[in-house]
């Protein structure tokens, strides 16, 4: 049976090479056409490594200008959607360390519409997860986003961290046992 | 070891259909004899029930946030550009200047 998924991925990665070409060439839509592609990718893991919107929108902005400053030293190694998801990460993990220990959960992504009854109760149960992500150290919780959430593979999961697939491995791990502790 | 030390920790890889095929039909035969491992089984569904919905969470970026990016990348932009012309015209002495004003690439 053909794989879709990969093949999808597979032209993905194609196209992201001819546009990281065109923009290293001086191309600005060509960047501005990578920033579109990758721009809700990047807000999600960013919002939820950070847990709150401004932080979010912060830490994306900051990802897209290290992503255009680094472009030159970017050779194509890896997929640019894994490179992109390193300084992703870093950067979030980085304004993580910076905060404070609690962060206050963002309600604006559990706004509630249609079935107000039905829409409160998963809103509560999103906000139950949000907060035991939030209580994972950063790197498992990270780990967890990247597997569990954008449903990297591990070896995907563990460049995007910079560290080798078993450590990866273990982390995702450590933060599924953390939020099953935390869960119940 | 007992028998839930030996694969508790195998559980949620099961539960994310991580496993080959000879460590799935371990566990399962595990699960079989052993309660305290159902139970472990019963809250990593639950779990992964909950991930799977907050991977489906609507999380999208406002419309403000994205043209405050787009500004931003193309303020960045443009001043590599000069800097880059300024290079060109003064050298390196122009683009260590405007690197020093506004931390240009």
């Amino acid at each position: 049976m053909p794989n879709f998924l990969s093949n999808r991925t597979s032209e993905a990665e194609v196209a992201d090479a001819t546009l990281v070409a065109e923009a290293q060439a001086g191309d600005r839509r060509a960047f501005s056409a990578l920033v579109s592609r990758h721009q809700a990718l990047v807000f999600r893991v960013c919002y939820r490594i950070l847990g709150n919107d401004d932080d979010a929108a912060d830490a994306m902005q900051e990802a897209f200008i290290r992503a255009y400053r680094r472009l030159d030293s970017f050779r194509g190694q890896s997929a640019f959607k894994t490179w992109l998801m390193r300084l992703t990460v870093n950067v979030s993990l980085n304004e993580r360390e910076r905060q404070k220990p609690t962060v206050p959960i963002d309600e604006f992504h559990l706004a509630t519409v249609n079935d107000p009854l039905t829409e409160l109760e998963r809103a509560e149960v999103m906000m139950q997860i949000h907060q035991s992500l939030q209580q994972l150290p950063a790197n498992h919780r990270a780990a967890v986003v990247l597997r569990d959430l954008e449903g990297f593979s591990y070896a995907e999961t563990a460049a995007a961290l910079g560290v080798p697939e078993g450590t990866a491995k273990g982390w995702v791990h450590r933060g599924r046992v953390g939020l099953k502790d935390l869960l119940t | 070891m007992s028998l839930v030390d030996t694969f508790v920790e195998q559980i949620p890889a099961y539960v994310a259909d991580e496993l080959d095929a000879v460590a799935r039909r371990q566990v399962e035969e595990a699960l079989v004899s052993s309660a305290a491992l159902r139970g472990e089984l019963e809250q990593y569904q639950r779990l992964f029930v909950l991930l799977t919905a907050l991977a489906e969470e609507d999380v999208s970026l406002s419309t403000a946030a994205e043209r405050r990016l787009m500004r931003h990348l193309a303020f960045t932009w443009y001043l590599g550009s000069a800097a880059r012309m300024v290079e060109g015209l003064f050298g390196a002495y122009g683009r260590a200047i405007l690197h020093y004003v506004g931390g240009v690439r």
